[in-house]
């Protein structure tokens, strides 16, 4: 009898355990995340805190680089799928999303965003955002990512509008129109955000929009400054433009830029000039399309440019996101800005001064017999878009474009996602309308995709040489991260998402998703466990170790 | 030159709308009797020469960026090929609907609400252009004696299949007739090397056990790739794993040029472009 009461007690007694426990535990599942404020102080400093994504680039030097290690060489190919998280509305999926203390917070076609728990993918709050019907965009329904600054979200929408949400509630704090969504201009570019200041970028380059880049203050929504990234009459660089063209000659701000806190200088890439294939309306250098921006911090004055391409007839747009790191080049200590440009060249550029100090092709191209001593392309003759038609390398969607190249300090070297192509490039004549396509020409493939190739190739920064590549299949649209794991993530058009070894280019492990990954991978931690995440089709997908 | 030209292109443009704009009126009568007619018997008007010029004039303008300059559709885009069979219209009135109200939920949005009538319409006709009714074109070949090649003399029949029957060690051509037209069947059958889809490249593969296969690229990803042998076995192989690869972009299809005399190279194009999906 005694030995049945004492199992009873016992039982009790557990009984008792496993429910305070359980309380304990659900108790932690049901409390609201106390995520605090995220402060200036801490964007500047997002290295410190890796187990987040704070921005769209990782941090503002945008290296896209992590220091967690519970994933690496040794165990990535242990990584198994954690959840998934399936959008809504059918398109594809462009998005970065951030990480906040355990918040994650995914953005989605046409403008919406979602904020759900890091660790299981299921949601607390959505924002969809009310779009006009006439929207003007070139190309697709995108929405890349969300800034965040204190307790508020700054998201770009299609419409060409900024809003501002609040990260606990989704609750809409304010909605500021950045242009007129049917002059052509609409908006699908994370922001960036630079002290008390929202910095965002405008796409339309095929409407013949005037580009600029904007900052807003943070708390009211209200311009702070704008700087066009085409000069008008009596500014520097006017003469670059033949007659009324500087007026339609896009140059847009489509892809997040980069800050350096020490320089106070912002670094924002512009795009083509419009009429993109038809160059005989804008004689000119076409100031600063195709260009590299350094802004002052606070005022959004142009402190220096680097024109990749000038007079571009390609659509080779400079809309990549420029990577800063400190590096010696040639026995000199520098701050360096580098560049990996849809015109298939890699430049190392003095990030202080603009100063070209070195390139190389990192693609195949025929258009230019090389760069001369300040980095200006040395043409080949004929190469421009004709009537008939004529081959060229890169093709229009370049040697690489807007999605992310990424740089890891421990290896010191630059990846980026690069396409071996050819495109035939035609020109047309065509007059300017408002809210209308002004492009003048196109291209077309002559031979099957399956023909060429994209790579994911890893350049010296400072010889600008290629060290190591790895072959996909063609035309990849996927960004790279790397960690101090010794690892780099990608995705590829066919639908993989993979780890190669950052230091050699060794694959590691792969997984078929079975859509075209467009996003670029973040990794974070939460109850320290270390997660990948990318977005592949209309699904988010995160991967972890076995628990 | 090039600018006179548009003028006067122009001004032609303008005499035809108002030309357009009459006809239109005076057929109004006749469209409110019979008003589930009206977009067909619209489209009716718009579909000269003159009409596909200016459908393709704004075609590579408003919509190249993503279906491409060749209308072939765009892999990075999502955009599909305008060239074959579409998937959300089966007439000039589906075309002219999805041009005017776009495919909700995707980024084909709707073209301008102030883009007139006469415009889409000339869009519908660049569009159908790009296609063309095969019953319209006359053959100088026999359909029945190419058949009778097909099976017999070109021994066509031990690679290809035509409504089940025939071989697995080239393209099925039970609808060819739909998708090609009557002169590249002709370039397909004496020079078969010309534009070879790389389902058909010959790739051979040196695997993990040291046997090298050789056999149609079935599929190829950046990861892995599949092959079908002569022997039809299928085979999947990681690439990771493979000693070796080689790529054959060439046909394993012998030309006909030479092999057939000419009239009998035009019944069997005669006998291929008969092949088309049965009417209902």
């Amino acid at each position: 009898m005694k030995r049945v009461l004492f199992t009873f007690v016992g039982f009790l007694i557990a009984t008792i355990y496993v429910q305070a426990f359980a309380q304990e535990q659900e108790f932690e599942t049901v409390m609201t995340p106390a995520f605090s404020p995220i402060t200036w102080e801490r964007l500047v400093n997002a290295k410190d805190e890796p187990q987040n994504w704070l921005m769209y680039s990782g941090s503002l030097d945008a290296q896209r680089h992590s220091s967690l290690t519970q994933v690496n060489i040794d165990n990535v190919d242990e990584l198994e799928l954690k959840w998934a998280y399936q959008i809504p509305e059918i398109d594809r999926a462009e998005t970065v999303p951030l990480v906040v203390d355990g918040i994650m917070f995914i953005t989605e076609a046409p403008s919406n965003v979602v904020a759900v728990d890091a660790r299981t993918g299921r949601q607390y709050w959505r924002y969809n955002h009310e779009l006009p019907e006439d929207l003007r965009i070139c190309c697709g329904r995108n929405n890349r990512g969300v800034a965040i600054l204190g307790e508020t979200l700054f998201m770009s929408t299609l419409d060409a509008h900024l809003v501002a949400i609040d990260a606990r509630t989704g609750n809409l704090l304010w909605d500021v129109e950045v242009a007129k969504h049917d002059s052509g201009y609409s908006k699908t570019a994370a922001p960036l955000i630079v002290k008390d200041l929202v910095v965002t970028g405008i796409a339309g380059g095929e409407f013949g929009i005037r580009g600029f880049i904007d900052a807003y203050h943070a708390d009211t929504g209200e311009l702070a400054w704008r700087t066009y990234t085409i000069p008008e009459p009596g500014e520097f660089g006017d003469d670059t433009w033949s007659g009324d063209s500087w007026k339609t000659g896009g140059s847009a701000t489509w892809i997040t830029g980069a800050y350096d806190p020490d320089l106070n200088l912002i670094y924002w890439g512009t795009g083509n000039p419009g009429p993109d294939w038809n160059g005989d309306v804008r004689l000119g250098d076409n100031l600063y399309s195709d260009s590299a921006l350094a802004l002052n911090g606070d005022t959004g004055e142009i402190d220096w440019y680097f024109q990749f391409t000038p007079h571009d007839v390609h659509d080779w747009d400079a809309i990549q996101v420029p990577i800063l790191a400190d590096l010696n080049i040639d026995g000199q200590d520098r701050r360096v800005m580098m560049w990996a440009n849809r015109n298939a060249f890699f430049y190392s550029i003095d990030a202080a001064d603009g100063e070209f100090l070195k390139a190389s092709p990192f693609a195949t191209q025929t258009w230019a017999q090389g760069l001369d001593a300040n980095g200006r392309p040395v043409r080949v003759p004929g190469m421009a878009p004709t009537y008939e038609g004529i081959m060229v390398s890169p093709p229009i969607t370049g040697g690489t474009n807007w999605y992310s190249p990424g740089f890891s300090p421990d290896t010191g070297l630059f990846y980026v996602t690069a396409f071996d192509g050819e495109q035939v490039f035609f020109k047309r004549d065509e007059d300017y309308e408002e809210g209308e396509r002004y492009t003048g020409g196109g291209g077309r493939y002559d031979r099957p995709m399956d023909a060429f190739k994209s790579w994911i190739r890893a350049v010296d920064p400072t010889t600008t040489e290629t060290v190591w590549e790895f072959p996909i299949m063609p035309r990849s649209s996927a960004g790279i991260t790397t960690t101090s794991g010794e690892l780099l993530f990608s995705g590829t058009a066919d639908g993989y998402f993979f780890a190669l070894n950052a230091n050699t280019g060794e694959e590691l492990w792969n997984i078929s998703l079975g859509r075209r990954v467009h996003a670029a991978p973040i990794t974070y931690e939460v109850d320290g466990e270390q997660y990948v995440t990318i977005a592949s089709g209309n699904v988010v997908y995160t991967f972890g170790l076995d628990d | 030159m090039g600018l006179i030209l548009e003028e006067g292109a122009d001004m032609l443009n303008q005499a035809h709308l108002l030309w357009k704009r009459l006809m239109y009126v005076s057929a109004l009568p006749f469209i409110l009797t019979s008003l589930p007619s009206l977009a067909e018997d619209a489209g009716a008007l718009y579909n000269t020469p003159y009409d596909v010029s200016l459908g393709e004039r704004y075609f590579e303008r408003q919509c190249s960026r993503c279906h491409g300059f060749d209308a072939k559709g765009n892999d990075e885009t999502g955009a599909p090929d305008l060239t074959g069979r579409l998937n959300r219209a089966s007439n000039e009135v589906g075309i002219f609907n999805v041009i005017r109200n776009g495919v909700p939920g995707t980024a084909m949005l709707p073209v301008d609400a102030d883009l007139p009538d006469t415009q889409v319409w000339q869009l519908v006709a660049y569009i159908e252009s790009l296609r063309y009714d095969p019953n319209s074109v006359q053959l100088d070949g026999s359909a029945d004696s190419g058949l009778a090649l097909f099976q017999g003399k070109g021994e066509c029949a031990s690679c290809h299949m035509v409504r089940g029957n025939g071989g697995r060690l080239g393209p099925d051509l039970s609808r060819v007739g739909e998708s090609t037209r009557p002169e590249d069947l002709m370039v397909a059958i004496t020079n078969p090397h010309e534009n070879v889809d790389p389902r058909w490249w010959t790739l051979e593969i040196t695997g993990p056990d040291g046997i090298t296969r050789s056999g149609f690229r079935m599929g190829e990803d950046s990861f892995s790739v599949r092959i079908m042998d002569t022997d039809s076995n299928l085979w999947s192989y990681q690439k990771n794993d493979i000693r070796s690869i080689e790529r054959i972009e060439r046909s394993t299809m012998p030309s006909y040029d030479g092999s057939m005399s000419e009239n009998e190279l035009d019944d069997l194009v005669a006998y291929l472009f008969s092949l088309r999906r049965e009417e209902n």
